[in-house]
């Protein structure tokens, strides 16, 4: 990053007084970096760097996996038509809710006494696992031996927002890290040219919990996710505008590389030497991004693998995307897809033909994903996440139970989470929940330990991977937290 | 060890020889903290072997032969044993703990307890002490304190700024806007004072200083949460700007804002303060309990307050006592049980809110109730040639909406008495007969204005009456449903004594918090205007005074700053006025490779404060720079240009928007629409939070993400079109006349030969590619801020646009120096 003009030894120099600047003098920033050093130990403090402090790093533990593909569906999969098949709730359908299981509790949208409701869908096992799958995920069933499924994940929350929060914060409340920037502020990311964290969104609207869902909370905001977009500039304003030519920007940049560096020279500040680097960083992104955004550079049959077509702003578009971006070295790429609310309030919201339609537009992209990632060498150290925030009831929703489309309420007890690659087992399937689906009896993975695990398979104890704030030592898991050891490959 | 702790110790304290007299507060006090407080602690839940290290009793005392810390006697002292210890599972801290107390705090804690172990409370909770100034010849105490700590490093002040350097920097920091031309001219001459009074009285202060007061209020525009519908709530950040701009006392400030609804007869102006603590966010979304999200509302308030008024982290012990400071869960609620006693409730209308009437709309109002009232009293007399169509109105089917009158007009003619009859001619003549048209009309034009001049309003604190006051209980673990014993409202006793007549309300509440007697709130607020001015505080962890933030780096001046803004009577800009006078203050900010090294955050002010700016000044820095910047003040949000995100907010509308017609699109960054779920991107891109939660710090990261803005974000293109067509208009004809011209509105100096050279050459270059492509001149000089001038060279615009662009992302642009 030095400016290539200055002389070797004034280079080195001024990237001690940046590199000193960095670790003391950028408020919180310091305070990251050494508690990062702290926990690393010197072998880490060498990477350590002002003008980078995205620069890639070793992870105290052996790592399983390099980088992190979470798929987000928004609103609450309803696991008991995907992923949990119960027997006993179908020959239960339709009659009315036994009281032992609503004493005590809220739900949404739900009071009275509501309708057990068995699946619709049909069941069956698949790959040499034997996992169960319903007909709504046709494309999952193919890659069933590359994946584990946690059949009985819990959480605390049964409104949207707090819990995704909880799921991506670690805290019902904005203001916390996410899960991304907390992997990025651990890990930095391999190529300097792009973000370390990058967001996709599909369908239409942010998810419930909002930019918290990839926010850096208290930490330095360079660990924030950055938004692209398939649709418009792919980062916000990377574009130059309307009139300015690549040749013209280059010598604007040189002419402003120019005065800056003579500011330097005369007075001395470190910061400078950074705004200069950050700045020749900029104009390579201006050329990277577009690059590792444009789809239409995909082969057709890749195209018609994801399903994806240049131009649209589609799930499938975005699955192509995290390839395109891990593929380039990007840490972590957070995707979120809206619509999966499954209330019954509409057509779309349908356990039967919603569902069926839902999945058609994202189990397939998500399944080439795992395929294409498998084939290109990289599901080994790559982790792939599918979920919800929550599940849904074993009952027919409340208000819409006197309608003909079928809808479940939210459900925060028993939902499913599909892991793929990264050091996790294939044709793996852990975790029960009982009968009738209201509550895990064996294996239950809170999505504090669901973290936990995911940061131990990033190379970290999630216990040691902390930020000063405030005058508290915080972590994603907060208090809580246990890695769910079965799963490892 | 941490290296932060060595760097801070290198700085802070001298190490300490053999015959210094250990600070206990400030040397030994900070060791325990870090190291033992968790397991020997306040928390009698966590606590081991029931030694308390924050105790002074519980550390000396005997415990089955067991003392910790035996005065005068290191070696006796089962705490210097413990750490010395090689055995692992006797050694302190634990090694599971991954805690290190370095060999030089070892030998710290061994002289202090050698010289007696003298204990004393956590430094800030000590009271504030009259300190005197040192006499060295310097005649503001701010730089009599500094230098006596320079002079002990070997340093010393440096040269003075250049002037028109000064000039800008003082404009930015009080005004939040860049120097104008003329300023330059007229303020060469100034003393420091009248310097710092002329923009300590322009109306851009209060602008300019709201801000970050804004960013501590958690004010918005929106509830929040993931519908994050509008609020209207603007009222509260017009009162915040009037406040810094009328130089309210700080403690009168607060307590309106805390408490304005308890004083006795509260004016309007007191009611929308207290809408501070109605920014909190409001859940909207369906199957959500308003009771929980009431309770998260009351819990930030409680955190809020103590944050910014007493620099303490209380989350802490929202769930379970706190673990470094003297805080007990069930002291968390008593605070809580004073704040829970407001009418609101998480609804979605907001309710309790008020209306607010602006004086100039009151005389309006009550103009247009007036005319109104004139205009319909002429229906009372009802005149005979307004009639003649009435018989055959009451023979029509025509359908009256009013029921009553819809059974009158149904019912046989010769059943109405007169008085109906009357009534049914009323009816006509006011809606109905050809005749009265005029005056209908007229009538509905002055409803329309007077529904037009609907005042807005704001949501208010209001107190429950006596009988409906709710009863509060401790929260177990967070948890709003799981009680555990019931709590009367008070305050933590690590303080000074809450007034003891009555119950705790509000309003004593904010009394006890700006009582001269607590040893925090000066502290905490002089040291926030240090940091603002200065670029980092005194107490480098502005947001936390309690034992797990930083050490002051200059105890004595901070003591004096807090003592001098109680005796001026709470006065701001008497404060701003000392620091901005100083010496310290006025010097070059000029840098050089040992001062980097020694003291990378210039906290020994050695020279000049410099650092970047929020993104809310680099806007309104920009549009000013560009002739394009409104001046026009408060009033409702409006809504600059911004990218289309193509998304919507969960249950919510889009995230898009129209951007305001006329000067609202340019008006200052304050005004900006706030939208919790959407913020304004290019102020996210420079670190301002999202407002959902009070923020005491911005962080100042430096990212390519803020080059895209400065470079391509079409708020900053528009603006160097705006200082190309400036600098064409104004300026002299020749390049190099425009260039210095660019020069002293940018960063108020004059450019040299080669900074010239540069940007001629630049200009040349543009020019030929813009001349040979009209089409795309015409796109570089006019989008988006529109057609030039009739007959402008729209080449040449572009060429001075591109240069533009150049001078408003020079880093000395970017930075206040």
């Amino acid at each position: 990053m030095n400016p290539p003009s200055l002389h070797p030894v004034r280079a080195e120099q001024l990237r001690l007084q940046t590199r000193r600047h960095f670790l003391s003098s950028a408020g919180q920033f310091s305070l990251g970096a050494i508690a990062l050093q702290t926990l690393q130990g010197n072998a880490f403090a060498a990477t350590a760097d002002a003008d980078q402090p995205l620069a890639p790093k070793r992870p105290p533990l052996k790592a399983r996996a390099k980088r992190v593909i979470y798929l987000h569906m928004s609103g609450g999969p309803p696991n008991l038509d995907i992923f949990d098949p119960k027997p006993a709730l179908v020959e239960q359908n339709g009659k009315p809710c036994p009281d032992s299981f609503l004493k005590g509790r809220t739900f949404a949208f739900t009071s009275g006494v509501p309708k057990l409701m068995g699946s619709p869908r049909t069941f069956k096992q698949y790959g040499k696992g034997g996992l169960w799958m319903s007909d709504a995920v046709p494309n999952f069933h193919t890659v069933a031996d590359d994946v584990t499924l946690l059949r009985a994940m819990h959480t605390d929350q049964f409104n949207h927002a707090p819990a995704e929060l909880l799921l991506f914060t670690g805290h019902i409340r904005q203001g916390r890290p996410s899960l991304g920037s907390w992997a990025t502020y651990g890990l930095g990311t391999e190529n300097q040219d792009l973000p370390g964290f990058v967001t996709l969104i599909s369908s239409g609207t942010q998810p419930s919990g909002g930019q918290g869902c990839w926010g850096s909370g208290f930490l330095p905001s360079v660990f924030q996710g950055v938004q692209c977009r398939s649709k418009g500039d792919p980062v916000l304003f990377v574009n130059d505008p309307p009139g300015m030519t690549r040749d013209l920007r280059r010598a604007t940049l040189d002419a402003l590389k120019d005065l800056n560096q003579r500011q330097q020279d005369e007075l001395g500040h470190a910061e400078t030497v950074t705004r200069i680097a950050q700045y020749e960083l900029a104009f390579r992104m201006q050329t990277s991004v577009p690059e590792v955004m444009d789809i239409s550079r995909e082969s057709a049959k890749t195209l018609e693998a994801y399903g994806a077509k240049p131009g649209e702003a589609s799930f499938a578009n975005n699955c192509l995307l995290a390839r395109r971006l891990v593929e380039k070295g990007v840490r972590f790429v957070h995707l979120f897809d809206w619509g999966w609310d499954f209330h019954g309030t509409n057509p779309a919201e349908d356990i039967r033909d919603g569902l069926t339609k839902k999945m058609a537009k994202t189990d397939k992209p998500a399944a080439a994903l795992i395929k294409d990632l498998k084939e290109r060498g990289l599901l080994d150290d790559t982790l792939i996440v599918w979920g919800g925030e929550f599940g849904r009831t074993p009952f027919r929703e409340g208000r819409t139970a006197g309608g003909s489309v079928l809808g479940r309420d939210h459900y925060p007890d028993c939902f499913t989470v599909m892991l793929a690659g990264g050091g996790v087992k294939g044709g793996f399937s852990f975790g029960e929940t009982d009968e009738m689906g209201f509550a895990g009896v064996k294996d239950k993975v809170h999505v504090h330990d669901l973290q936990a695990t995911i940061l131990h398979l990033l190379g970290f104890d999630h216990e040691r991977l902390t930020y000063r704030f405030q005058g508290r030592d915080f972590r994603l898991t907060d208090v809580h937290g246990h890695v769910v050891k079965a799963v490892l490959a | 060890m941490r290296l932060r702790t060595a760097i801070l110790t290198i700085l802070v304290l001298p190490l300490a020889k053999a015959e210094d007299p250990i600070n206990f507060s400030r040397q030994i006090r900070p060791i325990l903290s870090e190291n033992c407080i968790a397991c020997h602690g306040p928390d009698d839940k966590t606590r081991e072997a029931g030694l308390r290290l924050d105790d002074e009793v519980s550390a000396k005392s005997n415990r089955e032969g067991d003392i910790a810390i035996v005065p005068g006697k290191p070696e006796l002292s089962s705490i210097i044993q413990r750490i010395e210890s090689k055995d692992p599972d006797d050694v302190m801290p634990p090694p599971k703990q991954h805690k290190v107390i370095s060999p030089e705090q070892v030998a710290l804690l061994k002289t202090w307890i050698r010289q007696g172990a003298r204990w004393g409370k956590h430094w800030s909770y000590e009271p504030v002490v009259a300190v005197k100034v040192p006499a060295n010849g310097e005649a503001n105490p701010i730089d009599a304190f500094l230098l006596e700590r320079l002079k002990k490093e070997k340093l010393t002040f440096a040269p003075a700024a250049d002037r028109n350097l000064l000039i800008r920097r003082t404009a930015l920091d009080l005004t939040g806007l860049p120097p104008t031309p003329a300023e330059l001219t007229r303020l060469a001459q100034a003393s420091p004072t009248e310097l710092v009074d002329h923009y300590l009285a322009q109306p851009t202060f209060g602008e300019h200083w709201a801000r970050g007061w804004l960013d501590m209020a958690r004010y918005a525009d929106s509830a929040g949460y993931p519908s994050d519908p509008g609020r209207t709530i603007w009222p509260y950040r017009d009162w915040v700007i009037r406040a810094f701009n009328a130089n309210q006392r700080f403690d009168r400030f607060s307590i309106e804002q805390l408490a304005g609804d308890l004083l006795p007869n509260p004016t309007q102006e007191q009611l929308i303060a207290t809408a501070f603590h109605r920014n909190t966010m409001t859940q909207n979304e369906g199957g959500t309990n308003d009771e929980e999200y009431r309770t998260a509302a009351v819990i930030d308030r409680v955190n809020t307050t103590y944050a910014v008024w007493m620099g303490t982290t209380m989350a802490c012990a929202q769930c379970h006592t706190h673990k470094y400071d003297p805080i007990t869960i069930t002291e968390y609620f008593r605070s809580y049980a004073v704040l829970n006693q407001t009418a609101d409730s998480d609804k979605a209308d907001e309710r309790p809110t008020m209306e607010v009437i602006p004086p100039a709309q009151k005389a309006a109002r009550d103009a247009a109730q007036q005319r109104l009232t004139q205009a319909e009293a002429v229906f009372a007399q009802v005149k005979p040639t307004w009639l003649t169509g009435f018989d055959a109105w009451l023979n029509s089917k025509a359908a009256i909406p009013e029921k009553k009158l819809a059974a009158l007009f149904a019912a046989p003619k010769e059943k109405r008495t007169a008085a109906q009859v009357k009534q049914l001619q009323e009816y006509y003549v006011r809606n109905v007969a050809q005749e009265t048209k005029p005056e209908r009309e007229a009538v509905a034009q002055l409803r329309k204005q007077l529904t037009e001049l609907k005042p807005p309003t704001v949501p208010v604190m209001q107190e429950l009456p006596a009988p409906k006051q709710r009863k509060t209980f401790v929260q177990l673990r967070g948890n709003w449903q799981a009680l555990g014993d019931e709590v009367t409202p008070g305050v933590p006793v690590a303080w000074h004594a809450a007034p003891a007549k009555g119950q705790l309300d509000r309003l004593a509440f904010a009394e006890w918090l700006l009582s001269p007697k607590n040893p925090l709130t000066a502290r905490v607020q002089v040291n926030r205007l240090w940091e603002t001015v200065f670029g980092v505080g005194i107490v480098r962890t502005s947001e936390e005074f309690g034992s797990q933030g930083d050490l002051p780096v200059h105890p004595e001046l901070l003591d004096w700053l807090a003592a001098e803004y109680v005796r001026s009577g709470w006065d701001t800009k008497h404060m701003l006025r000392l620091m901005f006078t100083s010496r310290a203050y006025r010097q070059s900010s000029a840098s050089n490779p040992s001062l980097n090294e020694r003291d990378p955050d210039n906290r020994l002010v050695a020279r000049g404060p410099r650092f970047r700016p929020p993104g809310e000044l680099l806007r309104d820095q920009a549009l000013a720079v560009a002739g394009l910047l409104s001046p026009k003040m408060y009033g409702a949000p409006v809504r600059p240009m911004r990218p289309a995100s193509g998304l919507s907010a969960a249950f919510g509308g889009s995230n898009d928007w129209t951007t305001s017609a006329g000067e609202d699109a340019h008006r200052r960054s304050v005004y900006t629409d706030t939208r919790r779920n959407s913020p304004y991107p290019s102020f996210t891109t420079f670190d301002a939070p999202n407002r959902e939660t009070c923020t005491l710090r911005r962080d100042r990261s430096n990212t390519p993400l803020q080059a895209f803005v400065t470079m391509n974000d079409p708020v900053f293109v528009e603006a160097s079109q705006g200082l190309a067509r400036r600098l064409l208009k104004e300026g002299p004809t020749d390049m190099t006349g425009r260039l210095q011209y660019a020069f002293r509105l940018c960063v108020a100096r004059a450019a040299d030969a080669h900074e010239l050279k540069a940007l001629e050459t630049l200009l040349q270059r543009s020019l030929a590619t813009y001349r040979k492509d009209p089409a795309l001149a015409a796109k570089m000089a006019t989008q988006p801020l529109g057609p030039a001038d009739k007959g402008a060279d729209l080449a040449e615009l572009a060429a001075w646009t591109a240069v533009a662009g150049v001078v408003m992302n020079l880093d000395e642009f970017l930075m206040r120096r």
